[in-house]
């Protein structure tokens, strides 16, 4: 059986995943080591880079290192959830909470 | 009592603590601190302070029950407050001396049997008596037994523990110095907070008295299984350490037998549990001698 | 965990993820973030613009009142908790939490004496409203019957989730003090919901005979939630549109549960 939270190694034909260096953005509510992992979602025009998602539990936006393909695994400390990403009916990412 | 509001406020609790002795710790000491080779790599001795630190976490686990218990039946605002940040002060001690048990080298699937079999059966019904007093939201009874009793035994012993690690061990008496410094904000809160209740509540003395009798019975039991069956003096003698000559009250610990530790440890204990006791208006009880 | 500069933190086994966030350290090190430098939950510099009709003023002390019998329902429910909390890990998050709704006791509790209240808590046991204190008293009852579930959901998720979507709308047109109070409050909720979240959607997905006990529970403290979701748009001066908004930011949750 496939874990779900396991990533795929391709994804539509693409095997090569863009990489990301993340960097603080002023969020300060994980400790300090984590903080590069997490930033303020802005509201609703807000773009979303391919390397995040948002929080649907507390509206954090979370970011990862790498860009992000359905089926990987994220983690939102600020709300400590589990979620995974996947595509929406509209072809977007979003993260779906994993209990 | 505007000062004793701010005295029993998180906001207090938050300046004492984070951004004092805290800060910059990991788990309760330095980041770079270790436990020394000498424990690490003697069976015995290992054994012995893996048996030592569980009965620390039972004890702490005891006052976290108690702690958190007491909210609900804490008769003011401030006292409320004050519980909450000692809840998270026990929770934190559970935390800091389980971490210890596995830098001993538990595995983390092992802690609840490894607790289970080392708990002694003495310090757990010391426990008991005190929780069942929680149970009843006896508010009186159960801050006397967990900020004088149960409290001022810890404060005592982490002080001894303190004093025999501070020349080998500088990991673990930086843990114990920060968990002595937090007793001293509960058994202050211990004493200030319920010498006014007593003197509201005078009928409140003989049940509270008994109690106190029987938590030292098996306080006094505990330490007798702890310094009585301690390999741990013999241990190092035979492998030629000598153990560290550290004061403690007045005496040199260095040069002692477990069993006169154990007397200078009950002696202090009691002694500390009679005076506290006697400034809020409960007349102290000897209890029987294991 | 360490000190140690963290590559990926999505990588992290689960179990290693849950023991992280769910230990003292964890919140030590992230209330460290966003409360050094504040006293009573805001900075000394920020001035306090606070309403200063009298009838604004009163306003905010009952919208105030309200909230501080909504954080002392989750103090008692919260330090209650800790006695049936399944392991060790469970009970030392929930005593962060409790150190949390103490917190936001106090500085709620410290705004109404800034506003001219003589004496805090009684006045906010006067003032507020029927809905929450029948509230409290539910809640109180279930962790009292030692219903893990049932409790984690009334505090965790259900009253939870409303006060941040309360505090949230809230925040956005308050005087600069009572916003950086509520900001701070916002912050340390985040890991309330998330964690009565998960806890219970972990339980549901293990043994999903429990969400037929909890649809009644939930069915119980609805009209409870709605009343005091309604009297809190009020209060705070939510525009009409924007109530559903609130109402919905409550709903989700419980809807991601599974609860329609």
């Amino acid at each position: 059986m496939v874990d779900p939270l396991q990533s795929p190694e391709e994804v539509e034909g693409r095997t090569e995943r863009r990489r990301f260096v993340l960097e603080e953005t002023g969020f300060d509510e994980v400790p300090k080591r984590y903080r590069k992992f997490y930033r303020k979602w802005r509201g609703p025009g807000d773009q979303l880079g391919p390397n995040e998602a948002i929080c649907p539990v507390c509206k954090v936006v979370i970011r990862s290192s790498r860009e992000l393909w359905p089926g990987d695994r994220l983690y939102c400390m600020p709300c400590m959830s589990r979620l995974v990403v996947v595509e929406s009916a509209d072809g977007t990412l979003e993260a779906r909470v994993s209990y | 009592m505007a000062d004793t509001i701010d005295a029993y406020s998180i906001q207090n609790w938050l300046e004492s603590c984070p951004q004092s002795y805290l800060m910059d710790t990991e788990y309760g000491h330095g980041p770079e601190e270790k436990e020394p080779d000498f424990i690490l790599d003697n069976e015995v001795v290992l054994e012995e302070t893996i048996k030592a630190t569980v009965q620390l976490v039972v004890g702490e686990r005891c006052a976290l029950s108690a702690s958190s218990g007491l909210i609900n039946a804490a008769p003011d605002e401030a006292s409320r407050r004050f519980l909450a940040t000692q809840t998270l002060d026990e929770a934190r001690h559970v935390e800091v001396f389980t971490h210890r048990l596995y830098d001993l080298g538990v595995k983390k699937q092992d802690l609840e049997g490894t607790i289970q079999r080392y708990a002694n059966p003495n310090l757990v019904k010391f426990a008991e008596i005190l929780l069942e007093k929680v149970d009843r939201k006896d508010f009186v009874s159960g801050v006397v037994g967990q900020n004088i009793v149960l409290e001022g035994m810890a404060f005592s012993v982490f002080e001894m523990m303190h004093a025999m690690n501070e020349p080998v061990n500088a990991k673990f008496a930086h843990t114990l110095s920060g968990t002595i410094a937090d007793e001293r904000r509960h058994v202050g809160f211990g004493e200030n907070r319920i010498g006014s209740l007593i003197q509201q509540h005078p009928e409140k003395r003989p049940e509270v008295e008994q109690m106190q009798k029987e938590m030292s019975y098996f306080m006094l039991a505990t330490f007798a299984d702890a310094f009585r069956n301690n390999q741990t003096a013999n241990e190092l003698e035979a492998a030629g350490i000598e153990r560290p000559h550290s004061e403690y009250q007045g005496v040199d610990l260095g040069t002692m037998e477990p069993e006169e530790m154990e007397q200078v440890l009950a002696d202090t204990v009691l002694k500390e549990f009679k005076t506290r006791l006697g400034r809020i208006g409960i007349e102290y009880q000897t209890p029987a001698r294991p | 965990m360490g000190t140690a500069p963290v590559r990926e933190v999505h990588d992290l086994e689960h179990e290693r993820f849950l023991e992280e966030v769910h230990s003292f350290e964890f919140w030590f090190h992230s209330v460290e973030g966003y409360l050094s430098g504040t006293t009573y939950g805001h900075r000394e510099e920020t001035v306090d613009d606070s309403p200063s009709g009298a009838v604004d003023r009163q306003h905010l002390i009952t919208v105030l009142s309200n909230y501080c019998i909504g954080e002392m329902a989750a103090l008692e429910g919260a330090s209650g908790l800790i006695a049936i909390a399944p392991n060790q890990l469970t009970k030392i998050f929930l005593s962060t939490q409790v150190a949390d709704e103490g917190r936001h006791l106090e500085v709620l509790l410290h705004r109404m004496r800034d506003l001219g209240v003589k004496y805090p808590a009684q006045e906010a046991d006067r003032r507020a409203s029927r809905g929450l204190k029948q509230f409290r008293h539910e809640l109180l009852r279930l962790v009292q019957g030692r219903d893990w579930e049932a409790a984690i959901f009334a505090q965790n998720v259900i009253l939870e989730s409303l006060e941040f979507a309360v505090f949230r709308a809230h925040a956005e047109g308050a005087d600069p003090v009572t916003k950086e109070i509520l900001d701070g409050i916002i912050k340390d909720e985040r890991r309330h919901i998330g964690f009565g979240e998960n806890e219970l959607g972990r339980r549901l997905h293990a043994a999903p005979h429990v969400r037929t006990r909890l649809a009644r529970v939930r069915e119980e403290l609805d009209h409870l939630i709605l009343d005091m979701l309604e009297d809190s748009s009020r209060e705070i001066g939510v525009e009409p549109d924007r109530k559903a908004e609130l109402a919905r930011a409550y709903l989700q949750s419980v809807e991601r549960l599974g609860f329609t």
